[in-house]
């Protein structure tokens, strides 16, 4: 569940539109102020051309065009055991044509997305800009009267009509943003990523086991992004968004060859946002000694089933890979009754979680305690306002994020449709925030999480403090009933499904931890502590690779 | 924000060995589909660019764009320039020896029962690659960076050189690569090279012991030679290459200036202008003793254009400019004259009508018959064609026997630089095996004497002639560098035209083909496939037997077999062009060149290719002198 997170450690981290202006302020310009930016000047210029003459004989005009270019600009530089591997910069602009034929109750579009991508030219050379136009112009047209020929042959093949329209109408907004340049000490950053992944030989607090590691390396990734998108139906829009990122990580193996990894990682929307080089190296000293304890730990035993506490980090990334695909609205399948596609399609008004819990999904909401969201932002990438969106209220699931794709019940947008660079435009969480009514401090948590132990006859529990991917504890504790806590390596857990969300969690706590996913598309979880009644923890079983053949070199 | 990411191992993996790229390459994909980029040698970080012919080997070479790669591509900020390494290659060597003697050795804590087989041979090769990349589209810059890279491959081999893990389809197997430190860090780069050591032996046992079981169920080899030669090892220590320096201000406006051209073709629907300079060291160490270090530079300015005929042909030129610094590339006017002739060849070649198919005549072009030498002899000279079941091996048995018409030579001599004043790109001074570079003479008068030798034996040669290549992270075989055909049967070019008509008129035919420009496409050279050739001629005439001026034609395709084709050559020009440009086969891409004399066949088959459906664009392209829309509805 943590993959979406990692990625953000090598490549993506693209980030979200903080830059903007204040969410319910989507200042209205003119198509006249948007003209004197270049680039959109040739947009405009070749999507008027285009709805005006692009038509073959015989076939349909475009009934809608739309072009969302996007500036690049990405800096990345590594480091492994103390050295820089060398940085990057690059600096790019591409395209996404969307040409829609057919109407917005029927059209050409389907399943696997729409248009054509275009490399574009980083100078503001107006006939560049427009030749990349023209040519996804032409391409996605075509291709769009291929795929409304086909797509009308489907719906013939099937009995039950489609459940809702296939795009929904907008209104265009007008919103110009500042662009965006990146700018940073590019050779600081390579400098300080390389000392960064040294830590672990020249640092005194931890290098007397530096024969014991076998990687150790660190990042930082900057990028900033500026998006224009421009519709036929006249929506005109120029947004900015900045990440950065830096991050560690570090690895050895147990002396039966298991695999020990543990890495950290902090990003935000402006540099100021990132650790401190003090905090990072107190992470940095953290995981690596922690790399040693985990080496003397004992495995787990080989099954349990019972109570497990979830930190509020670990419930984050938990909440995340259960929630976080099944609460958007996608069409379904042609021919099919059904609203929308996952694990929550036919939930529409059902219960999937206890009474206590509500869930809302907030892109307006750009910091919580002082931490910036990576999630928040103002405007979609189908040009739409985010709306915050009420989605479980007492464990009801009350509604969908969605773009402009319709299903049953939800004719429109409510602004949730989100694309990477150069991607499809489809609903995603922006921030979604998990609360509890009552909730418990740690505390109280952990002495119900006895209770229940005494009550059930149990000797221990497990708490788990983070997690890594695919339900893989990183750092997993087992309390014994007299308090004594300790830390077992080997785990994973099981049966933390959707049946476990809706009917297995017994407490939550008050305080929610934030979770950024640094990802192409950035989101964000704030999520309290989970207590379930009844998960299974059990032993891996992963095969452990041999050690190494031959010693570390001194 | 503050916030842990966890990674596990596998993940790191990928960390460290491959990337995201920035962006998806769907959209890098010519509208077309006929065409792609090819990365620059060796450190191959470069991903399949923008448009561009592919079109494996010589032909169309396409550098490529390493911008869009986060994840691996790196490149020095400035200040980190790295100086001649010698710590690189000390620790390479060090680190070498420690691995040598250790792996297979107990440890201290071992018992003797967990004792492995020791390697028997280990070497490291490390590419230490900086490159400049400009690119430019429709008249602008879409692209301009700058990368510098390390990386290092590890070759392990268990067994003997009888048998070892790289036996046969696990020859691949045997590298394992992991990217470097930059900079001179001790430490950082032996625990790198730790780390793929490892990685690479545990690799090897696993392998050693499949090509055990195997060799022992299947049926006895048709060629039994042993799976690595002896060589002498070699020590020579050259002085790095240089950090790429260029104006990179005036270098984009150059390369601006050059995609500019095609507004002046408004039916050139596609266009990429490219620089690439790139300035590689590739450090080599083995258990043998070798130690070399040897520089490769290289200059190059790629310009390709795609136009689409009214029937849906799609149709595409590509030109090259190389040099081996970038003071040596030619004038921007030359440059510029040479894509105007791009840009009007292919308005014309969109008009031109269809090709009919044909049997008869034909001369090729000094630069096409260095493409058609490369492809259809060159790649079936490779020694490890001879070799394996999978293997087409059309002239295992052919040696000492007549291959050629006996007034044609041809060598392979990476030890050339130039031919006339022209610079070559198969230039090497050290294999990637890290033999010495030395001429070979392929075929004497016809008849065939030797293959490309890399240290992969065969039943008629058990010795390398320095042929081994490889892009960084794979396995070298043996590949061409340098391709020079040489004729003792010489004619002016005048003289060669009028033996083409004579040869017409003798046969029957209207008229004979003249083939000025082909690109090549994939050399299938195995059992499975048609012994076939691919070449793909983009510019072809014909030349009418009475007096009609020449005839430019589209659409054709050259059919046949190889070997009979190259017997029917009859005479030669007696001036040679030279084709540079990258070749991809098994072990990746290399820069290679081919030096040929226009020739006279007296008879090639040809046939009308196959096309494309989709019509030419709908609007005139924007910009096209002030056409807005007139062509709708064409």
């Amino acid at each position: 569940m943590n993959l979406a997170r990692i990625s953000g450690f090598f490549a993506a981290g693209l980030l979200s539109f903080a830059v903007l202006a204040p969410q319910h302020a989507v200042a209205q310009s003119t198509r006249a102020e948007a003209e004197k930016d270049p680039v959109l000047k040739a947009m405009l210029e070749e999507l008027d051309r285009s709805m005006a003459h692009l038509q073959l004989p015989g076939f349909e005009k475009p009934y809608f065009i739309e072009y969302r270019m996007e500036d690049v600009q990405d800096f990345e530089t590594r480091g492994a055991f103390g050295a820089t591997e060398g940085s990057q910069h690059s600096h790019a602009r591409v395209v996404r044509i969307s040409v829609r034929v057919g109407d917005y109750k029927t059209d050409n579009s389907g399943p696997r997305g729409d248009g054509a991508l275009q490399l574009s030219s980083i100078d503001d050379d107006p006939i560049a800009l427009r030749s990349a136009l023209w040519s996804g112009t032409d391409q996605a047209y075509k291709a769009a009267l291929a795929a409304f020929a086909q797509k009308q042959a489907e719906l013939k093949q099937v009995q039950t009509p489609p459940q809702a329209d296939d795009f929904s109408k907008a209104k265009p907004i007008v919103s110009l943003a500042e662009p965006v340049r990146l700018s940073v000490d590019e050779q600081g950053w390579t400098d300080r990523v390389a000392h960064d992944s040294g830590i672990y030989r020249n640092d005194p607090a931890v290098n007397a086991n530096q024969q014991q590691i076998q990687y150790s390396t660190a990042a930082f990734h900057a990028r900033v992004t500026t998006t224009w998108i421009i519709s036929s139906e006249g929506a005109i829009v120029r947004k900015a968004s900045s990440s950065y990122s830096e991050s560690f990580g570090v690895g050895t193996q147990a002396d039966d060859g298991m695999r020990l990894d543990r890495s950290y990682g902090t990003s935000g929307l402006a540099l100021s946002d990132l650790d401190s080089p003090e905090e990072l190296r107190k992470h940095e000293i953290t995981l690596i000694s922690s790399l040693n304890d985990l080496r003397k730990a004992p495995m787990v035993e080989e099954e349990y089933h019972g109570p497990v506490l979830l930190s509020a980090d670990a419930s984050a990334d938990t909440l995340h890979s259960l929630l976080a695909s099944g609460v958007t609205a996608t069409r379904p399948k042609l021919g099919t009754e059904a609203r929308t596609n996952g694990p929550f399609a036919s939930s529409f008004h059902a219960r999937i979680m206890p009474d206590f819990l509500s869930v809302v999904d907030d892109p307006a909401l750009k910091t919580w305690e002082g931490k910036e969201l990576v999630g928040s932002y103002t405007v979609d990438d189908e040009a739409v306002p985010a709306q915050t969106v009420k989605l479980v209220s007492e464990g009801h699931l009350e509604n969908y994020l969605i773009g402009r794709t319709p299903v049953r019940d939800f004719p429109e947008s409510n602004g949730h449709a989100r694309a990477g660079v150069t991607g499809p435009a489809h609903p995603v969480i922006g921030v979604l925030k998990v609360t509890a009514q009552q909730g418990l401090s740690d505390d109280e948590l952990t002495a119900k999480l006895i209770a229940i132990a005494k009550e059930r006859g149990l000797k221990s529990v497990y708490y788990v403090e983070t997690l890594g991917t695919e339900a893989t504890p990183r750092l997993l504790y087992r309390f014994d009933l007299d308090g004594k806590r300790t830390l077992v390596r080997g785990a994973v857990l099981d049966d933390l499904d959707q049946r476990a969300l809706r009917a297995g969690v017994v407490a939550a706590g008050k305080n929610l931890w934030v979770a950024n996913y640094a990802t192409e598309v950035p989101e964000t979880v704030l999520a309290p502590a989970l207590l379930f009644d009844d998960v299974t923890v059990k032993r891996a079983n992963e095969t452990n690779d041999k050690l190494p053949y031959y010693p570390a070199p001194e | 924000m503050k916030k842990g990411h966890e990674i596990s191992l596998k993940e790191y993996a990928n960390l460290r060995q491959s990337s995201l790229p920035m962006f998806p390459t769907e959209m890098l994909q010519p509208a077309s589909g006929l065409l792609y980029i090819h990365a620059p040698r060796r450190a191959a970080l470069s991903h399949p660019g923008l448009l561009v012919a592919g079109l494996l080997c010589a032909s169309l070479i396409v550098p490529a764009v390493t911008a869009q790669k986060p994840g691996k591509a790196v490149h020095a900020a400035k200040g980190a320039t790295v100086p001649a390494s010698s710590v690189l290659l000390d620790t390479m060597t060090g680190e070498l020896q420690r691995a040598f003697t250790s792996l297979g050795k107990p440890g201290p804590n071992q018992k003797d029962a967990d004792k492995q087989l020791p390697p028997y041979f280990l070497s490291y090769s490390v590419a230490d690659s900086s490159s400049v990349n400009i690119r430019a589209q429709y008249g602008a810059l879409a692209d301009s960076n700058t990368n510098h890279v390390r990386v290092a491959d590890v070759q392990v081999r268990i067994g003997d050189p009888k048998l070892d893990n790289t036996h046969g389809n696990h020859r691949a197997s045997a590298v394992n690569s992991l990217q470097m430190p930059l900079g001179d860090d001790h430490t950082a780069l032996a625990r790198t090279l730790w780390l793929a050591t490892n990685a690479g032996y545990g690799s090897a046992l696993d392998n050693f012991l499949r090509v055990k079981t195997e060799s022992q169920v299947r049926a006895k080899e048709e060629d039994t030679s042993p799976d690595f030669s002896k060589e002498q090892p070699q020590v020579s220590i050259a002085s790095p290459a240089p950090d790429v320096s260029i104006d990179k201000t005036a270098w984009e406006q150059r390369i601006k200036a050059l995609s500019l051209v095609f507004r002046e073709y408004p039916d050139v629907y596609q266009n990429i202008a490219m620089l690439t300079v790139q300035n590689e060291t590739d450090y080599y160490a083995s258990s043998e003793g070798s130690r070399v270090v040897a520089p490769h530079m290289l200059a190059r300015v790629v310009v390709f254009a795609a136009t689409r005929a009214d029937d849906g042909m799609d149709m595409f030129r590509g030109q090259t400019f190389e040099a081996e610094t970038i003071e040596g590339l030619p004038s921007q006017e030359q440059m510029e004259a040479s894509v105007r002739e791009l840009g009007k060849s292919l308005e014309a070649l969109r008009k031109a009508p269809v090709t009919e198919p044909f049997d008869g005549p034909a001369i090729l072009s000094g630069r096409a018959a260095a493409v058609f030498f490369h492809e259809v002899l060159g790649h079936r000279l490779e020694g490890q064609r001879q070799r394996g079941d999978e293997e087409g091996q059309t002239f295992t048995k052919e040696l000492n026997k007549e291959v050629l018409p006996p007034f044609l030579s041809v060598a392979d001599d990476p030890t050339m630089t130039t031919f006339g004043k022209q610079w070559l790109s198969g230039t090497y001074s050290y294999d990637d095996e890290g033999e010495k570079a030395r001429r070979v003479e392929l075929i004497q008068d016809g008849v065939l004497k030797t293959f490309l030798m890399s240290r992969l034996p065969i039943a008629s040669f058990a010795a390398s002639n320095g042929h081994g290549r490889a892009q960084t992270g794979r396995m070298p075989t043996g590949r061409q560098g340098n391709l020079i055909v040489t004729s003792t049967k010489t004619e002016s070019d005048a003289e060669l035209h009028k033996q083409l008509i004579d040869e017409a008129k003798k046969q029957g035919k209207p008229y004979g083909l003249y083939f000025e420009d082909i690109s090549s496409g994939f050399a299938v050279t195995t059992r499975s496939a048609p012994q076939a050739f691919q070449v793909i001629p983009l510019v072809v005439w014909r030349v009418y037997v009475d007096g009609r001026p020449d005839e430019l034609v589209r659409g054709v395709s050259i059919v046949g077999t190889p070997l009979a084709a190259m017997k029917r050559i009859v005479a030669t020009s007696d001036k040679s062009e030279v084709f540079n440009g990258e070749c991809g086969a098994e072990s990746g891409t290399v820069p290679v060149s081919a030096v040929a004399p226009a020739m006279l066949v007296s008879e090639i088959e040809t046939q009308r290719q196959q096309q494309g459906t989709q019509r030419p664009p709908i609007l005139p392209i924007p910009g096209a002198a002030s056409t807005a829309a007139t062509k709708e509805g064409q």
